[in-house]
Parts: C-alpha cells; structure tokens; sequence
C-alpha cells in the first residue's frame, strides 16, 4: 500500500526512529536505534517479537519504580526459552507491604539485583529490530520511556503489539457488552484453555503473554496473511 | 535454577525420563525448549520446523496415526512425541518401519526439544538415551531385571539355591538295621531324619514321626526291619533348584524333609525349618494346618486367612510367579484334604483315580479365592457303577472348596459334571476331537483342559493322556490355527490418553481390565507355543521358556513376552493387595489413576510386546 507506506516514512515508527538516531547520544540508546523495525507488512511468520513484562511499584511511571524485568523472544511463531531473561532491579525505594505480596519480590532479593542501567541495556540490546509485546501496553511503554528519559536524556519510540487491545477488538467487533475483566491475562488464556500460570513474575507474565499471542493469531482467520499491520497496537 | 521458570521446570520433571535429570541438566534443558502452538487439525511438526525435534503435549492432544491411517496412540498433556526423533536417536527397528503421521485432536499448545540437545543430555545422562534408545521390549526388560533386583532384597529364598541350606553329608542308616537301631542313631546324632542305604544306595527315608505314627501308634516291635516304616519314594530335590522351590515342594505334599541330590545321588538334606527361619513365610505353615484340619468348618476358618496371605506376599515384594505358586500349592493342600475327608466318608476308591486341576490352578498362577476348575480321571478298568463313588467325592470336594471360598466354575468345568469325570479313554477321545476336528466354539469353551495338572491320585493315568496330545498337537496345523483365532480375540488396549485407556477403535474405556487386556492374552499365546511344539509344562512362564528358540517363538521375544507377563502380574498382585487391604473384593480393574506415569509407560511397553507377537501369530496362520 503505498499511501501507509508514504504515510510511515513521515511519521511512522521507522521515521521516528531515524529521525531520534540522529539526536541520540552515543551509547545503547543509540546501539537500539539504529537497527531498522520491521516493515508493517512483515508477515507474522518472519516477525521478530520480544515479549516483555515488568513488575512495578505502582501504576505511576514518575512517582513508582520498576521492581523487575522478564522477556523472552519469539521467531518463526516459536517461542524460545533460551532467550529467556529475568532480572530483579536494585532500588532505593522500599518495598510497601502489598506489592512484596503481588511480586513477592524482598528487599533482600531487591538488595541483590541490578542496577536500572544494565538491566536497560540489556532490554534495548534484546528489542532491536523487534516488536514489543505486552499485555496491556501503558505499564511497559511508559516505565521504558521514563527509564530512557532518566539514563540517556531521550525516549525511543517502538512498535508494539498489545495482547489485550487485540482481544477487546474482537470484543468490540462483536458489539455487545462484556466485562473488562474478560480482558485479563488470565482469562484470555483460559479461554483459549491455556495452562493456567503462576502469574505476576514478570518472565512468566512474559511468556503467558507469548504464548496467548500465539492462540490469538491462529484463531484469527487466514492465519497466514497475517502480517504486523493487522496486530500493531 | 530460575525460580522463573519454575512452573516449566516442575511439569518437564514430572515426566520420565526427565525425572531422573538432576536440578542444573534439568534447567538447561528447559532452556532450550520451544513452545508452539498448533491448532486443531494440523499436523506436527508445526510450518517453519524441519529439524527433527522431540515434542512435549503441555496441553491439547495429539494423535499418531499408522502409514494405513490406523490410530496407533493418541497423547496427552506430559505424553512424549518421538516420531520425529526416531532417525536422530538411534532407533529400535521395530518402531521405525512404520512412517507415521501425527495430527492435533485439539488445539494443542507443545514444548519441543531440538534432537541435537536431546543426544548431547543423553550422553551425559545414560538415563535419558537408554528411555529413547530402546525400545519398548528393552525398556520393560531395564524394569523388570530392577524389580527382580528389588525382590531378591526383600524376599531371599526365591534367588538362593538349595546348596546355601541343606545339611551335608546326609546320615544314612542301613536297610538292614531294625527301628530301634535307627531311634538310636537318630538320639545321638541329633537327627530327626536318616535315608535308608541299601549297598550305599538311598532306597527311601526314615523319621521320628515315622516311628510314632507307623511302629509306636500302630505296635509294631521296635525290633522290626527299618524298611517297614520307611518312605519310598521318596520326594528329592535338585542341588541347583531354588530355596523357594524346595519350600514350595515341601508345601505342596506337606513334608518336613527334603533330601537334596547332585547328579541323581543324595547328597544332603534341606528342612521345613531350615527355610522357615531365613523367611517369614508362612505358606508351609498354612498347608500344614490345613492338613491338621478335622473338618470342613475348621478348613473354612483356615481359608479365610487366605486374602492375608496374598496381601503378605505381596507386601514381601514377591513377583507374582511366586504368589501364584504359593496360593496354588495352598488350594492343592485344601483339596488334598478334602480328599482325604471324603475317602474316609465313603471309603477307598473302587479304581485308581486323580483329582485334575484345570486353568489357574494348573498353571500355578491362581490368585485367592479364585473360581474352582477341576475334573477326575479314572483308571478303565472302572465299571460304570464305579462312577457313583466319584460322584460323591466330586460332590464333597467342590461343595467343600465352595465353602472354603473357591466359588463353583460358572462353565461348570468342575468333578461334579459327569461330563469331565471320566476314564482315561474317554478324555483321550475329547482331546482327539478337539484336535481333529476343531470348532472356535467348542475350543474357546475346552481351551481350559490344556491347561491340566494332577493334583492328588495316580499321576500316570494323566500323562499317557498329554503324551498323545502332544504328539497329535505339534502335528495339527488346522488346530493351532482354531486356538489361536480364539486367542487373538483379546487385544490389548493401544495405552492411555489422560485418564482412560484406549481401545484399538480409539474409544475410551474408564478402567483397565488387567487380567483380560494383559495377562489373558499371553497365557494363551503361550498355551499355543506349548500346543504346537510339543511343550509338557503347563505353567505359562515355563511353556514360553521351553518353547523359546523354536519355530514359534524366539528367544528373544519369549523373554520379552516373559518381562511383559512378569510386570503384569505385578501390577495385578499390587492391585489385588491393595484392595483386599481395603476389604474389598480383589478385582482385575486397574483404574489409570492408580498408575504412576512411569508406570504407564512401562505398561504401554509391555501391550506392544503383546501387540507384536499377536501380529506375528495372526500373520503365520
């Protein structure tokens, strides 16, 4: 389609992303830019994916912070555990009891990990040249910008394919009421009578997230003509 | 490892092999899964995998089906798929002729392992390439040699030779010496037991509860010849028999000595209480009890104890071979007894006889409390107002084996039934038309009566009988071909799928019928081996024994065919104990639940070794 494509080099992704390479400083910001995404008509077969997932203190990408970070990637409509990648981040903040309990994540384990700089690195090094996938695409798009914001001055930009959004289309196409919680990770994968998972980790969330991506898209017709327009968030 | 991926790690670790792996192979091998999703109707592999993998159902079900579309197996979630790792992984030759496809019944979500890192685990963990380098025969011989290993530690006799317990040198005593002479010699040696030498030759055996019963009780002078109260005849066991043989002899025609011999010659002698005190087995000690008993009311209370004997043997980790051979031997003192009863009530037979065992019990492979199968046959010289005699001790015995919970046959195949109380002429002539002229029908309903063995009376009487049959058995193609149409009814199921077992048809059915699906089965291909090569021995593991390397089984299959009836028969002890522990009737229905994923492969293993030698049964007729 050469309107989206003439439309795309002015203010899609990719033009976003050439134009940000050039302001960005040296480093892994720059290292993540300057990898070409793939096209909008990248059949979902070929399509890179990296599904993500962190675990946060709060919703607020300013006044909370990032706790952990699970991905794993996805080629050829598999998902690879050897790409697997889990790291529990170093903060200052203290843990409130109620998060200890959802992410059952200390501040003895806490004290363990990482500091937030590898740990970005270390995401940006594994998204080049791939789609984001998430469940619920605000958490994650919000706390990698602040995070790119605080580390290297400049927010990137990414696709991203939104498990949840693809769900409340379907929901939404069919024109009838239905209830937000329908649109949990949880039930989406039991409605596609997925194993039920031991959520709120986030590599485990990552993964869950994956594998609901797959039952999604071979649930969709013509499952072969699928291509990232059709999922793009 | 990472806690992360933790709920992989405990589904992959609950499925064998990989239970065997320790925590770091386990994590590395969960690193390098793939996960997949394929939906209902497609087949494996998934588009875009040409390398061979080893596929893991996680949910959803697969089914694989033969080259002619035949349903082979069908999996479930935690089943393996190797069909597409076979060329990697060295494979078994009788699981690769068939390509198979395998086709998703449901959407289905599998974990896959490239076969590359599946080899390189293998090498490390012999475990892991012993699962999928051999095949189902081999793996339930790796089983079988681990629970035979497991009985010899928990029940010594059945692995330990006579030589380990007999006395040696024998005492002996001279024919010539008067009984007097031999209470003596007995008093100062310490024996309770001499044999009888006649020129250094032993001619029969002597005890002390020879000289109470047949010298004191009776009044005979202590100064009579010692070969008026001797035992000729005497029973013998071979040096190199095993210690529960010679128990299980001594049981069976309750006696408390047994002299061993080496080459023919008695060399030693082996005792009830020798055995006794290396055992807590306490099967001699029911049979003499049994022998003790002064009525059927005693005998009734005597046979309600056994269900705990069952249990006990099998709690002693016994194999079933064993449990069988000792609930048989028990039923045969039962029956003895009632024999001897029934001669004192009606006095001594007017011709010489033997009491017949059909079926399990001829096998030696009955179970407790298991239906009656017996007849009488009868010397011909019997005259046909004989036959009143032995219909009342065929009334007293059944009607006495009936109270003592061994419940009339349902076909009737019992003493009581003149049909199968007859002079040797007669059954010769049954057996003949059964060979000659054989029916499906009349087979399936005689089929028990090749399976025949004395239990008390006039063993000769029998053997001219079997000695015909297997002359004219070996010879008759058309008969082998009727009985093993008959045999190859019973099929055993294809395996499992979640928690039903699956039938040929690829139905499903709630519990598995052990004895049936199973066991059935190979007592009747090995009653044809028997059949058709001429094989006297009745029991099923000695028929397939004596008949391995002949044209009707190899060797190789006869010991496979063994491991798959041993690991059977274990599943079903283990069943049958744990039901009579709950007070329950002991059954033949195995539900899958009950079964351990390992196993359920290992019984999976051991109907395609059935599978197999059906096929090639069916094929050769």
């Amino acid at each position: 389609m050469p309107i989206s494509s003439l439309f795309n080099s002015l203010v899609g992704y990719e033009a976003k992303r050439k134009r940000l390479l050039k302001k960005a400083p040296d480093g892994p910001l720059k290292d993540f830019l300057s990898v070409p995404f793939p096209s909008l008509d990248t059949p979902i077969q070929q399509l890179p994916i990296l599904a993500l997932d962190f675990e946060t203190t709060g919703l607020d990408a300013k006044a909370d912070k990032l706790l952990s970070v699970g991905f794993v990637a996805m080629e050829d409509e598999q998902i690879k555990l050897n790409s697997c990648y889990h790291q529990i981040i170093k903060t200052k903040a203290q843990l409130e009891e109620s998060n200890v309990i959802i992410h059952q994540i200390t501040d003895t384990q806490k004290e363990q990990g990482q500091p937030l700089r590898l740990v970005i690195e270390k995401l940006l090094k594994a998204l080049a040249g791939k789609v984001m996938l998430v469940h619920f695409a605000r958490i994650e798009r919000q706390f990698l910008t602040q995070a790119c914001l605080e580390l290297y001055g400049i927010a990137p930009e990414f696709p991203i394919i939104d498990t949840l959004v693809i769900a409340k289309r379907q929901l939404d196409k069919r024109d009838v009421a239905y209830d937000p919680s329908e649109l949990r990770l949880s039930s989406l994968r039991d409605k596609y009578a997925l194993p039920s998972h031991h959520g709120h980790n986030a590599l485990n969330d990552a993964i869950a997230t994956a594998e609901l991506l797959l039952a999604q898209i071979n649930h969709k017709p013509k499952t072969d003509k699928i291509q990232l327009r059709d999922l793009i968030l | 490892m990472d806690t992360e991926l933790s709920e992989i790690a405990s589904f992959i670790q609950g499925i064998p092999p990989f239970d065997s792996l320790p925590q770091p192979a386990l994590a590395h091998l969960i690193s390098e899964l793939s996960i997949n999703y394929v939906r209902k109707d497609e087949t494996l592999p998934p588009n875009g995998v040409d390398e061979p993998r080893l596929y893991i159902v996680r949910k959803g079900a697969l089914s694989c089906l033969s080259s002619d579309e035949e349903l082979v197996s069908r999996l479930g979630e935690g089943d393996l798929c190797t069909e597409f790792c076979k060329k990697v992984l060295q494979s078994p030759q009788d699981e690769q002729r068939v390509s198979r496809q395998v086709k998703t019944d449901e959407d289905s979500l599998v974990y896959s392992l490239n076969c590359d890192v599946l080899r390189d685990i293998g090498n490390k963990y012999p475990s892991i390439s012993d699962y999928f380098n051999h095949n189902s025969a081999e793996r339930l011989k790796l089983k079988m040699s681990k629970v035979n290993e497991d009985a010899i530690i928990s029940s010594t006799l059945m692995n330990t030779s006579v030589s380990n317990f007999y006395h040696s040198p024998v005492a002996g005593i001279d024919a010539s010496k008067s009984i007097q002479q031999a209470a003596q010699q007995m008093t100062e040696q310490g024996y309770s037991c001499l044999v009888v030498l006649d020129n250094q030759k032993s001619i029969g055996i002597i005890t002390d509860k020879d000289i109470r019963r047949r010298c004191v009780a009776e009044g005979l002078p202590i100064s009579a010849s010692i070969c008026e109260i001797m035992t000729r005849n005497m029973s013998t066991i071979d040096i190199k028999s095993n210690a529960y043989d010679a128990l299980m002899a001594m049981t069976a025609k309750h006696i408390h000595h047994l002299p061993v011999t080496k080459k023919g010659e008695v060399v030693g002698m082996v005792t009830v209480t020798d055995l006794m005190n290396n055992e807590g087995h306490n099967a001699v000690n029911f049979s003499s009890i049994i022998h003790k008993a002064k009525s059927l009311a005693e005998l009734k209370e005597i046979s309600d104890l056994l269900p705990k004997l069952q249990i006990r043997l099998a709690k002693l980790g016994a194999s079933a071979d064993h449990v069988g051979k000792s609930i048989s031997a028990i039923t045969m003192a039962f029956t003895k007894r009632l024999i001897e009863m029934a001669e004192e009530k009606y006095g001594q037979a007017p011709v010489p006889y033997a009491w017949l065992a059909a079926g399990s019990q001829a096998r030696q492979e009955q179970l407790a409390h298991s239906d009656q199968d017996n007849a009488i046959i009868i010397c011909d010289s019997m005259k046909p107002y004989d036959d009143a005699w032995f219909e009342n001790l065929a009334n007293f015995v059944c009607d006495g084996l009936a109270d003592c919970g061994f419940i009339y046959c349902p076909g009737d195949i019992m003493a009581t039934n003149p049909k199968w109380r007859q002079p040797v002429k007669k059954w010769q002539k049954y057996f003949d038309d059964w060979v000659d002229t054989p029916s499906p029908k009349a087979l399936l309903n005689s089929s028990v009566f090749f399976d025949l063995e004395t239990i008390c009376g006039d063993a000769k009487l029998l053997e001219s009988v079997r000695k015909n049959l297997l002359k004219k058995t070996k010879k008759s193609s058309l008969f082998i071909a009727h009985l093993s149409k008959n045999a190859l009814g019973l099929r055993p199921p294809l395996g499992f799928f979640r928690d039903f077992v699956l039938k040929q048809n690829g139905k499903h059915k709630a519990t598995l019928d052990l004895k049936h699906n199973g066991i059935a089965p190979i007592v009747d291909l090995a009653r044809i081996y028997a059949l058709s090569e001429g094989v006297s021995a009745v029991n099923t593991i000695e028929r397939i024994q004596q008949a391995a390397g002949t044209r009707a089984i190899t060797k190789s299959s006869a010991e496979n065919l063994i491991d798959a009836y041993e690991f059977l028969g274990m599943l079903r002890v283990k069943h049958q104990a744990k039901k009579l522990m709950q007070g329950h009737e002991a059954d033949n229905y195995l539900s899958p639940k009950e079964l351990s994923k390992l196993e359920r492969e290992h019984l999976k293993d051991a109907f395609k070794v059935i599978k197999t030698l059906q096929d090639s049964r069916q094929a050769s007729f």
